[in-house]
């Protein structure tokens, strides 16, 4: 194909909730402190994609209002994909790779602490997002306040009992992330929380306890890409995306595999063949999951080919994943450590990587890290995810 | 390098109320139709990219999700886009990229709206608005688009007469198109003569509320040349978007769509024309109100800026004039589900391969324009096609 996409700013707010400043505002923070990181101005911008879910902001046409927060305005184009922000960069990656521009920026926001915890909100737009005729009238007899716990149990639940992962495992990476997270600046209010301290939270839908839960959280991330020769005039620490996929599977959750994740697994195959990665044990230096429950980091372990089909909890155990094994999960804390901005926490996870390929990941850097993989799901109760292979070279 | 892509098929169904049907069975119609149209099977096709303007017109939160067994995408990479109107043609400019970047060769777009599954769609529309500024002064759809409509009139002198012949130029034309929602033989009188929606757009001036979708199905040169003998080009590319604040645009003219006219010149940049008006043979215009097809045809160069008026006057923009403008009956005669809109591309192709059936322009066409638009009266989209 000839021409490569590297990313050349990452704009990263802090995660925590902000009650002082819009979601332009914040998605205005992270835009700047990226075109500062790649050294551009707004006028060099190309087009802009943003990722974001209409009921989640409040608001029909939600992209709208970020245009002017991202530099759009003017502007070729702004694109909204209702996806989760992983999906973005797949976007950015086509639209400089077929040429219509040279920089695009790729952006999200969440302000999770604008939706009222008390009234169920979260919990109703998940409600609203199943299928109306078959699956919405059986989940009505669920009570709304612990449906998103209730599905996520169901999954849990046939994963584990298929391959005898057990709670202590569940617990340990949990336990992990949140000790990862300690190190991370971004992660404002990172508290020390121990595995009797997970075991001992509140039971939320068997197997899933409180604390195997990520919290939410407030936070904006923006992706500035770029051609390769623009790439190689911004910045001598270029991150290429080398590999992208993403995949849905079906929308009846009657339908699914509960036990495994067979649209992550195709997605991480285009992404892996894309990038000539053959070995993913092997070759991957660090990953950043979506880890929104504890059970989904070992489920994605599989489906990524970290380790054979039901070998997740081997990994956890022996201490695979931990921040000085051989193949660091989630050194940043991952969503479970820095809490979930849903619908951006999987740009964040890319931009985590991205500082694990440039070396500026801090006191959680993995030393020598030249290729990274961050994936995003849709979160509950969907049933798609994507994957990108980042590397140094 | 970015690769050639060409149109191989599109998926048509009539545009109506569709209460009945879900989601996934009303898409699986045009997903059908679009894959005969093209001669493949589901099989064929390697990645999907769905889209609507506003989930909560249908009141299911990540709507695409729910259709990924009707549009043939299941286990496949699946995209949504939205963009509100504007996703009419956004949409397949993402499909576009799909294939031109090399990632995928078969790519199905598919735009959908279910607007009948609610009370009001005007309520959900105002949804849309910022609630610090713009909520608190009682804006909405209709009020925005007088307000436009009348500045548009006032600077370049055009009159509601020259609005109400778009009207019955597209409800006529709709009259030949078999999709259509609500087909019309009216006179200027009758639009003239009907209610004030908000001056000095009227009734007839709009466009009905519907359901329904479109489909495309693009692939790249190789596929396309084994699949037919007569494949068509995407030729060019445009996208303008502005500040979603009326109050705070830098010309802060609601006249004259600067985003509209950044649009066209992107696209017809990439097309390599250099005057459209000689170089267009047949337009789509998105008209969800009739003074949106004049300043459509300005800001696409079908005519000079302010001449919209005298295009219509001088039937340049009727179905036998020199360049006929939705002679399948636009947004009006054919209904406006907002999104699927996209109907307008798929038109331009069927012009193109003259498949239009009773609304087919006698003149040849061989290169056609298409546009879409949307948002807080901010976004424009545009793909030109056409043969080599």
């Amino acid at each position: 194909m000839g021409r490569r996409v590297a990313i050349i700013g990452i704009g990263l707010t802090n995660l925590e909730e902000r009650e002082d400043l819009s979601h332009k505002e914040l998605l205005f923070q992270a835009t700047r402190s990226a075109l500062t990181d790649a050294g551009i101005s707004r006028d060099d911008i190309g087009s802009a994609f943003t990722t974001s879910y209409d009921f989640l902001e409040g608001r029909s046409l939600s992209n709208q209002y970020t245009l002017d927060s991202i530099g759009g305005v003017m502007k070729p184009c702004d694109l909204r994909l209702g996806e989760d922000g992983i999906y973005g960069i797949c976007a950015g990656y086509m639209e400089v790779m077929s040429k219509p521009s040279d920089i695009v920026v790729v952006g999200s926001v969440q302000k999770a602490s604008e939706r009222r915890e008390k009234e169920d909100a979260f919990q109703k737009i998940i409600l609203a997002s199943l299928d109306p005729v078959f699956n919405r009238p059986v989940c009505n007899t669920v009570p709304v306040s612990g449906l998103e716990y209730a599905l996520a149990a169901m999954e849990a639940r046939a994963y584990m009992t298929r391959y005898g992962i057990t709670e202590e495992q569940t617990v340990k990476i949990a336990a992990k992330n949140y000790k990862n997270a300690l190190k991370n600046p971004r992660v404002r209010n990172a508290k020390k929380i121990s595995i009797k301290d997970i075991q001992n939270s509140e039971v939320l839908s068997w197997p899933i306890k409180r604390l195997e839960v990520a919290r939410m959280t407030d936070a904006a991330c923006v992706l500035v890409l770029a051609s390769e020769e623009v790439a190689k005039r911004f910045t001598d620490k270029p991150v290429w995306i080398t590999g992208v996929g993403w995949c849905s599977g079906t929308s009846y959750i009657e339908s699914r595999d509960l036990s495994s994740s067979p649209y992550i697994r195709a997605a991480a195959q285009h992404a892996y063949h894309m990038a000539g990665i053959k070995h993913p044990a092997k070759e991957v230096d660090v990953a950043e999951l979506y880890d929104v429950y504890a059970y989904k980091e070992l489920k994605y372990y599989e489906a990524l080919g970290f380790c054979g089909d039901g070998e997740a909890g081997k990994l956890i155990d022996e201490g695979v994943t931990e921040l000085g094994g051989s193949l660091p999960v989630n050194p940043s804390g991952g969503i479970l450590g820095e809490g979930n901005a849903v619908g951006t926490s999987g740009l964040i996870r890319a931009a985590n990587a991205a500082y694990q390929i440039r070396g500026e990941a801090g006191d959680f850097q993995v030393p020598g890290a030249e290729i990274a993989v961050a994936q995003g799901w849709g979160g509950m109760p969907t049933y798609c995810g994507g994957v990108v292979v980042l590397s140094r070279w | 390098m970015s690769r050639k892509v060409a149109i191989v098929g599109v998926g048509m169904q009539k545009f109506a109320r569709r209460k009945e049907e879900t989601l996934n069975e009303m898409i699986f119609e045009v997903t059908k139709d679009a894959l005969d149209n093209a001669g493949l099977t589901r099989d064929a096709i390697n990645a999907v990219v769905l889209g609507n303007a506003v989930d909560a017109f249908c009141g299911i939160h990540n709507s695409a999700k729910l259709a990924v067994e009707g549009c043939g995408g299941l286990m496949k990479p699946m995209m949504m886009n939205s963009t509100s109107g504007s996703t009419a043609v956004s949409l397949p400019i993402l499909g576009y990229t799909h294939v031109a970047s090399g990632l995928y060769d078969v790519v199905m777009v598919i735009a959908y709206e279910k607007m009948s599954e609610n009370l009001s769609p005007q309520a959900v529309f105002n949804t849309v608005y910022d609630e610090v500024y713009i909520k608190p002064m009682g804006l909405n759809v209709p009020l925005q688009c007088g307000l436009e409509a009348r500045r548009y009139l006032y600077k370049y002198g055009l009159t509601e007469v020259q609005m109400a012949k778009v009207s019955v130029k597209n409800r006529g034309n709709a009259l030949s198109n078999p999709y259509a929602q609500m087909p019309m033989k009216i006179t200027v009188g009758d639009v003239l003569n009907s209610p004030y929606i908000s001056w000095p757009v009227k009734l007839l001036d709009t466009s009905p509320v519907t359901d329904g979708a479109r489909a495309i199905i693009f692939a790249s040169e190789d596929v396309a040349r084994e699949i037919t003998d007569d494949p068509i080009w995407v030729r060019g590319v445009g996208r303008g978007a502005n500040s979603c604040y009326f109050i705070g645009r830098r010309l802060d003219d609601l006249g004259r769509l600067d985003y509209a006219y950044l649009a066209a010149k992107q696209a017809y940049d990439m097309a390599g024309i250099k005057n459209p008006r000689a170089e267009i043979d047949y337009a789509e215009l998105y008209d969800p109100f009739t003074y949106k097809e004049m300043q459509h045809c300005e800001a696409f160069g079908l005519c000079e800026e302010g001449g919209a008026g005298r295009m219509i006057d001088e039937g340049i923009s009727l179905k036998e004039g020199k360049l006929p403008v939705n002679a399948s009956g636009g947004l009006q005669g054919e209904g406006n589900p907002i999104a699927a809109g996209m109907s307008r591309l798929c038109w331009c192709y069927k012009m193109i391969k003259r498949e239009a059936g009773a609304c087919q322009v006698p003149k040849e066409v061989n290169t056609a324009i298409a546009n879409g638009w949307g948002g807080m009266y901010q976004y424009s989209a545009a793909m030109i096609i056409g043969r080599d």
